[in-house]
């Protein structure tokens, strides 16, 4: 059984690779290349997967789950400018694909100490029109 | 290894009448969507894509290649057109949304190696919303 849970973080970032020219920056990312920066409303859902513990009902405790989010995501991206401010990204673009990445590396590890549930997957949301889902492995 | 899933859309007409059936059969099959002047909606397409994230770009997907295929393919040639008229399949099958969804992976494998000719991403899955409540998708679930 799997279960969502869905938080929202707002920041900027540039797509833009310090090892392609202008031109091609421009070719791959588009409009995302501004080097002045641009933003989203970025929306994660963490599908997390288990089976209902028979107490409780609950495949895991909801309210520590929002609790990992807020501390090793929200608290990491909402309201930066990715690029700069969140370590990660000092070597890699921050596009949708490895902000999907990152997201489940801060997490994973921290889902569940019990062993009864485990991350399933990370979509973040860019748009409306484009998402990228991640499930871990290479 | 992830997934991008990319949203396109357009608008158009069509009737739901399958010629081998009786009309009486056909307005109980499909309803209003029977309708001898035809009716329309406004279609949306999600084309999801599976590859490995490129070390430079940070890409999964060359999102312009994407874009350029979705409307070539797609958008371009069914925006604003009356599906059973003007679109070829549909002169034979019955553009229920089911096989819309099957005729635009058709036309997305069919070009799809032109497109990305490196051979990545590959076509995953495709998601047609024919209303918000009504929903096909084909590939892998």
């Amino acid at each position: 059984m799997i279960i969502s849970k869905k938080v929202e973080f707002s920041a900027s970032h540039i797509c833009r690779s310090p090892e392609l020219s202008d031109a091609e920056n421009v070719r791959v990312y588009g409009a995302a290349a501004n080097p002045l920066s641009h933003g989203h409303n970025y929306i994660v859902e963490v599908a997390i997967e288990g089976e209902p513990d028979p107490v409780t009902g609950m495949i895991l405790d909801l309210k520590r789950l929002k609790d990992v989010l807020d501390e090793r995501v929200l608290s990491v991206y909402d309201h930066r400018l990715l690029n700069r401010e969140v370590d990660t990204f000092s070597k890699i673009v921050p596009t949708v694909e490895n902000i999907a990445i990152d997201i489940w590396r801060r997490i994973e590890r921290h889902i569940d100490a019990t062993g009864r549930a485990r991350l399933f997957s990370v979509r973040v949301h860019e748009t409306n029109e484009l998402f990228v889902e991640y499930r871990g492995g290479d | 290894m992830v997934h991008v899933s990319r949203k396109y859309g357009f608008s158009a007409s069509h009737r739901l009448h399958a010629i081998g059936l009786s009309d009486a059969e056909n307005r109980a099959i499909y309803g209003k969507c029977n309708n001898p002047n035809g009716h329309g909606h406004n279609y949306e397409v999600e084309i999801t894509v599976a590859g490995p994230v490129h070390p430079v770009t940070g890409r999964a997907v060359d999102l312009t290649a994407l874009d350029a295929l979705a409307a070539r393919e797609i958008v371009d040639p069914l925006r604003y057109r009356n599906l059973n008229e003007e679109v070829e399949a549909f002169r034979a099958a019955v553009p229920t949304t089911e096989n819309l969804t099957a005729e635009l992976d058709r036309r997305l494998r069919a070009a799809w190696g032109t497109a990305f000719p490196a051979g990545a991403p590959r076509l995953e899955k495709i998601r047609i919303w024919e209303t918000e409540r009504n929903i096909c998708e084909l590939g892998n679930l």
